[in-house]
């Protein structure tokens, strides 16, 4: 990629790349779709920041392209547009990468950052806890010091991409558990360390994506502890705030891919046509489509806001409610419009009803996972709202 | 178009709030001067009729300073009759707060012969009008109120402030006509200053639920307390964040015709479904005429209406057949 590309200019490249560089297959909104294999995934995207569409705002001396938050957005826009695979190192791009860039010193960020934009390391993130969900400031992973290491013992549970990951961003106590939010400290530990078993289990749609991590005295070098020993709750909850509202910033076109995949779908089959002609789906139809608008009238403006270096506050909170319950209330609708096939509907409808089986199951967990809706809510009332607490 | 600046934007609204609460002690064409002396009518009208000539990114502010001020007059319609209107002498009129103008939302008439007959509905506040827009087949036109077949009568709507009339005409002289795009500009324009108002209704239905429930004590606490009421509040807060959100982007992309009909239809879909919350949340006291949630909630049912919210969601499902076919 040329330098210093910015706004259309960018686009136009990222046009190009992905009309160039997407393989067969891996579009799944496309005839001749083929789930990729890890391995596939781990190419494409290492091939995505090559090309230049990842790792777009970090700086170039830590393997990144140097440019905005804007052109993030377009090679989002792009993406999205295209039912491409979901990453398989958001957690690192996003959670691990942005905390590294915060609090990390400059060895840690020169060894690495690069490495997990080129996908030659995968994270995952070691937070919740089996007594600690919602609540997290309860965690009891604790991290004691011995030398010139840190020992880790205790247990993390639900943790995404563990059974494949390398490093793991951990959260653990160095201070009393009575502390809550002090004490913490965040680690980038490595997955092969002597004393971690993960224990895959297995999810609702039959995947076994996320595991309980058991850590029996694991040794994590000194050079590996991130920030201060008492930084660590600071650095998530603000890296956090902001990665609620900029995290898969795809989302709201992945999601108009998948309602016009939908309609496509539909369309094929002559019952499933007739059922969106008839006007009695329309409303919903509409609502689903100004759903995606708002998503992005939370998005774009947001991104503007930060390109200018102004604060964001809470408003990620205000966008995750939003998009995870919207895409609740899309796949609802599509399995009720696909479920109306007759039984010898053809591979079209076939092949959307396997996507949105699998969007819908899949989907219950997007209520769940960073953050639930209550504590969402929750957040709107303390923190935006500021409603008065009970004395 | 240029985004204005947020200190601009700000600016409007401080003179629109403090406008609007002025009005409440006049009555309609007292509400005229006072709006018009702020400035506010003439935002979108031309220079040459005394406007200001700006964007709708600075009639947001003003129209959802009216939404959350319960504001009892045509604003709405009368700046953008003001802006349609161009250089017409009656443009300056509507500026200038000398004449009244509203615009009859459903119905409307046929042209024959160079006079107007038909019905038309939904128009806030004809009956203390001088002038009133009435739809065409395509495009509009603009009769004198109080002209020669023109009667108005008071309509069935739910809004108590800028109450709905009916518009009857029989071989009334138009005063002056619009096309089909300048109809459409007009329309456009309303979609997304009715989710303004709505946006600002939602803030200020929200505002009262808050104080209401931090002060009334039930079980030794005071309501706020419990978290079903918290979540409820910040459902409203979360509906008033949506509205703002699509009014947001719509601005950005004003070509993009989904963008733009997405403010209006977020603010029918969430706003109405807010103030109903807020007014739950007053228990009792949400039900007596004298609170004025059921105020709020009855315009904003109005405007749902007069913007056609459902044949605005037929439009976009429309939209969505015909791109995916
Ligand atoms: C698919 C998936 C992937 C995940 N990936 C990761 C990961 O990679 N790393 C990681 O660290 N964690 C991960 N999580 C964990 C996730 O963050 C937690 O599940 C979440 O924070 C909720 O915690 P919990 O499961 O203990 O539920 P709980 O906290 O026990 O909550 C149970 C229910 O009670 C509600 N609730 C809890 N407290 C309150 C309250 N005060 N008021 C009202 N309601 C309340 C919750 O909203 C929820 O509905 C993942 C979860 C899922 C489902």
């Amino acid at each position: 990629m040329q330098p210093g590309l910015s706004g259309e200019a960018f686009r136009a490249h990222v046009l190009a790349w992905l009309a160039a560089n997407v393989p067969a297959g891996i579009r799944i909104d496309q005839p001749g779709y083929q789930e990729p294999d890890l391995e596939a995934c781990r190419a494409f995207e290492a091939a995505l920041h090559k090309g230049g569409l990842a790792g777009i705002t970090w700086p170039v001396e830590y393997g990144g392209h140097g440019l905005t938050i804007r052109e993030h957005l377009i090679a989002n826009q792009e993406i999205g547009r295209r039912g491409l695979p979901e990453s398989i190192n958001s957690l690192g791009k996003e959670l691990a990468g942005p905390i590294i860039l915060a609090i990390g010193n400059e060895e840690q960020k020169l060894r690495l950052l690069p490495p997990l934009l080129e996908m030659k390391q995968i994270w995952c993130q070691g937070f919740s806890e089996p007594g600690a969900g919602s609540d997290l400031a309860g965690l009891r992973t604790r991290a004691t010091r011995d030398g010139d290491h840190w020992r880790i013992n205790g247990r993390k549970i639900w943790t995404s991409a563990s059974p494949w990951a390398d490093r793991c961003l951990l959260l653990a106590r160095t201070g009393a558990l009575e502390d809550r939010h002090k004490g913490l400290a965040l680690f980038a530990m490595r997955m092969d360390a002597p004393g971690v078993t993960v224990q895959p289990i297995r999810q609702i749609d039959g995947s076994t994506d996320f595991a309980e991590v058991i850590l029996e005295d694991v040794p994590v070098d000194a050079a590996d502890a991130l920030g201060a020993p008492d930084e660590g709750w600071g650095a998530a909850v603000r890296v956090l705030s902001i990665e609620r509202a900029t995290n898969r910033m795809y989302r709201a076109w992945r999601f108009e891919n998948e309602l016009s995949h939908l309609m496509r779908a539909c369309r094929s089959d002559a019952t499933l046509a007739g059922l969106i002609g008839s006007g009695e789906y329309h409303r919903r139809l509409a609502e689903i489509m100004v759903d995606i608008e708002i998503i992005k009238g939370y998005v774009e403006p947001t991104v503007e806001r930060l390109a200018e270096g102004e604060a964001i506050g809470d408003r990620g909170s205000l966008m995750k409610l939003h998009w995870s319950e919207a895409h609740q209330r899309f796949a609802v609708l599509a399995m009720e419009l696909l479920d109306q096939a007759p039984p010898g509907a053809g591979d079209e409808v076939a092949a959307a009803r396997a996507r949105f089986q699998s969007t819908y199951l899949r989907g219950r967990a997007e209520t769940i996972y960073a953050g639930t809706t209550e504590v969402q809510l929750g957040i709107i009332a303390d923190r935006m709202l500021k409603l008065p607490r009970e004395r | 178009m240029t985004i204005a600046t947020d200190d601009a934007l700000a600016a409007f609204a401080t003179t629109a709030t403090s406008a609007v609460a002025q009005c409440a002690g006049l009555d309609p064409r007292g509400r005229a001067r006072c709006l018009a002396e702020a400035g506010l009518i003439g935002v979108l009208a031309a220079e040459a009729s005394g406007g200001l000539a700006l964007g709708l990114d600075h009639a947001v502010p003003v129209l959802h300073a009216a939404g959350a001020g319960l504001l009892g007059y045509p604003l709405l319609e009368s700046m953008l009759l003001a802006a349609a209107l161009g250089e017409r002498p009656e443009a300056a009129r509507i500026v200038l707060g000398d004449a009244t103008a509203t615009i009859a939302w459903s119905g409307g008439a046929q042209l024959e012969g160079g006079l107007l007959s038909g019905t038309a509905g939904r128009a806030p506040m004809a009956d203390s009008a001088d002038l009133v827009l009435v739809r065409l087949a395509d495009g509009a036109a603009l009769v004198d109120a109080t002209g020669p077949g023109v009667i108005i009568d008071a309509g069935d709507g739910l809004d108590l402030e800028a109450a709905e009339c009916r518009v009857i005409l029989s071989g009334a002289t138009p005063l002056a006509l619009l096309d089909g795009d300048a109809m459409d500009a007009i329309l456009q324009g309303a979609r997304l200053l009715w989710a303004a108002a709505i946006g600002g209704a939602v803030e200020t239905c929200l505002a009262a639920a808050v104080a209401h429930t931090s002060t009334r004590v039930q079980f030794g606490k005071a309501l706020v307390s419990f978290q079903s009421l918290r979540h409820a509040m910040a459902r409203q807060k979360l509906a008033a964040e949506h509205i703002g959100a699509a009014i947001a982007r719509s601005l950005m992309h004003p070509d993009d015709r989904l963008a733009r009909a997405a403010a209006f239809a977020a603010a029918t879909r969430f706003g109405a479904s807010a103030v109903e919350s807020a007014l739950q949340l007053h228990g009792g006291m949400g039900f007596t005429w004298d609170i004025p949630m059921h105020r709020h909630l009855r315009r904003i049912r109005a405007w749902d209406a007069q913007g056609d919210a459902p044949g605005l969601h037929r439009r976009l499902a429309a939209d969505l057949l015909a791109a995916n076919a």
